[in-house]
């Protein structure tokens, strides 16, 4: 073994008792401190804490959160009342396991301590109260102080050399096992996100398909039978009497006004259910041509989105859309941004204004229609427009699928 | 006068065969995609063409493409293009191209069959025809300055934006064309553009004018 290794090695000692010196101080503290303990939220930061440490002597890597983030309401608490009842465990488990594995290191570096101590020094005590050697032995002379004192010293060192890392390596590990999300647990808990987020798709999904269901049976499709029937009688009417050019004329004429009403109505039926531009020209061009389009100058910032599901794109047009028009009717800005970038598995849109804020759900229904929009896919919608401005809309989109 | 069409929907194509034909116009071909229509075009070296925005294969903006890049082949080429819905960003490319006749249409209007050959004839003739919902669009962007306009000037200025000369605003408003030239006065004089002749080149100061959104200064 060479020097720095070894010296390696014994810097590792060192930090594996100051681990455990520091496990028994706070298994104290934890039978000390029980009832406040007892709290949700602190008992989460104790034991995120006691993981931290323990994550770190093992060189294991740290994760407070399960590998899908739970983003819906409902999932969010599952994911504390999971995490609250370890942490609660943890708290007689830190307190004994701090004990068992945390004294026998007081001890080991106390009587080291009290040898390098009384070795010199035996001399200086009181008769009666001569400090002992191996536990039990009173040091009255040169003799034992030398003889006893570096054997103890020796033996000790010997021992934390020896024992300190695998006892300090038990200690870590319990504490990840009761602490850390065991893999079923994970797994149960993204699949309860899952199922959640995914009830919610549906449901919206299902809005969506009856909005359109509705939109076309009433609209379009009720023009189209009534163009039919104007069609329908002005024939009748024509072959009856074919000089009768008025009536027929009239009925030519509504039907065809109908039919450019059912066209105009169909058009605005597509666009809400896939921005023609959209399809066009992909959400890049489509931002574009909304922020060239949009009544006060707006800078655009498209970061590298890779690819990024048709449904999230179809939502950042409506999102980005929307909010400028907000910008352009009520917050008398002289200049709006939007930013789109991409984190490994959120998209984040963020629209600024430099107008007169107080934008909110209650004002118009366009700030509404974003948020119901953006839940649908299980994302976020946060406003930032104190009155007087500026405004920062901040959209953020599951996008990892 | 011969049209070259760009059309990939068959029921679309006839029926504007059908219509074209009886107005009087001839039909030197109809393609069904782009690479058909550059070809036709180099081929029949037609009066004005008609272009469909979407054309196979990836049903995108393969119409408004073909149309730029035949508009580069051949300067000056008439180019109506015909869409299910308007961009004005669409609008806005189509009339950076430069020389001849450009017009961009909802297809709706092609149901309008006086409307509808009027524009094209305007197009062939190197003119002007924007959608109205184009010029809609873009008046709603312009903001402040048009709403120093009286409604009648409004409609005065979208007509003109459409391409319509004093004759055809007068007509649609039904008032004297007297009166056309005192309302355009007064929107020039509003919109602090200078005054220029009556035909395209004023078309343009306006549209140009809508598309900086209002911010162009008169010139």
């Amino acid at each position: 073994m060479t020097s720095s290794r070894r010296w390696g090695r014994w810097a590792w000692v060192r930090r594996c008792g100051v681990y455990l010196l520091g496990s028994l101080l706070s298994g104290v503290a934890t039978v000390l401190a029980l009832p406040l303990l007892c709290i949700p939220g602190p008992s989460r930061l104790w034991a995120d804490w006691h993981r931290y440490r323990a994550g770190r002597l093992l060189g294991a890597p740290f994760a407070s959160r399960p590998a899908l983030r739970a983003t819906g309401r409902r999932a969010r608490a599952d994911s504390a009342t999971v995490r609250t009842s370890r942490a609660l465990l943890w708290l007689p488990a830190n307190a004994l396991a701090g004990v068992v594995f945390g004294l026998p290191a007081l001890l080991c570096t106390g009587n080291i301590v009290v040898a390098l101590i009384a070795t010199p020094l035996w001399w200086a005590f009181r008769p009666e109260d001569r400090p002992r050697l191996f536990i039990d032995v009173p040091v009255t002379g040169w003799a034992t102080a030398l003889t006893l004192g570096p054997l103890q010293i020796l033996l000790l060192t010997g021992l934390a050399y020896v024992g300190f890392a695998p006892i300090a390596r038990a200690h870590a590990r319990i504490c990840l096992v009761v602490l850390s999300h065991s893999t079923n647990d994970e797994l149960a808990e993204r699949v309860a996100v899952l199922t959640r987020t995914r009830a919610d798709v549906l449901d919206a999904h299902g809005a969506e398909l009856r909005r359109i269901e509705r939109d076309l049976h009433d609209g379009t499709q009720a023009r189209l039978v009534a163009i039919a029937m104007r069609l329908a009688v002005a024939r009748q009417a024509f072959s009856d009497n074919p000089r009768d050019e008025q009536f027929v004329e009239g009925l030519l004429r509504e039907a065809h006004e109908g039919t450019e009403e059912a066209m105009t109505e169909l058009r605005e039926v597509i666009r809400s259910v896939y921005p023609p531009i959209l399809a066009d020209r992909g959400l890049d061009g489509a931002l574009t041509a909304v922020a060239t389009g949009c009544g006060v100058p707006t800078r655009l910032d498209i970061g590298d989105l890779e690819r990024v599901p048709p449904a999230v794109e179809a939502v950042v047009y409506f999102t980005v859309a929307e909010a400028l028009t907000n910008v352009t009717r009520h917050s008398q800005a002289t200049a709006a941004g939007v930013r789109v970038s991409r984190t490994a598995d959120r998209l984040s849109v963020v629209i600024t204004d430099n107008g007169t804020g107080g934008a909110d759900d209650r004002r118009g229904t366009g700030i509404a229609g974003i948020r119901r929009r953006v839940l649908a896919l299980d994302g976020t919608v946060e406003v930032d427009s104190p009155a007087g401005g500026p405004t920062a809309i901040t959209v953020e989109l599951p996008c990892g699928w | 006068m011969r049209v070259v069409i760009a059309e990939d929907n068959v029921l679309l194509s006839t029926g504007l065969e059908l219509l074209l034909g009886r107005a009087g116009f001839q039909i030197a071909a109809v393609a069904e995609d782009a690479a058909g229509f550059l070809t036709a075009v180099r081929e029949h070296r037609p009066d004005v063409t008609i272009v469909d925005v979407r054309l196979p294969p990836s049903f995108r903006d393969e119409g408004i493409r073909a149309a730029l890049q035949a508009r580069r082949e051949h300067p000056g080429l008439p180019v109506l293009v015909l869409s299910q819905y308007v961009e004005q960003q669409y609008a806005a490319e189509l009339l950076s191209t430069t020389g001849g006749g450009v017009g961009y249409l909802l297809k709706d209007r092609v149901s309008r069959v006086d409307g509808f050959v009027d524009a094209l004839r305007r197009v062939a003739a190197g003119g002007t025809a924007m959608d109205a919902e184009v010029i809609a669009q873009l008046v709603q962007r312009a903001g402040d300055p048009i709403a120093a306009l009286t409604p009648r000037e409004r409609e005065v200025l979208a007509l003109m934006a459409q391409g319509h000369d004093n004759n055809a605003i007068a007509t649609q408003l039904v008032i004297t064309d007297n009166a056309v030239h005192k309302h355009i006065g007064n929107i020039f004089a509003k919109l602090g553009l200078a005054v220029t002749d009556s035909g395209h080149r004023r078309v343009l100061a306006v549209l140009a004018y809508l598309n900086a959104g209002g911010q162009m200064s008169g010139r």
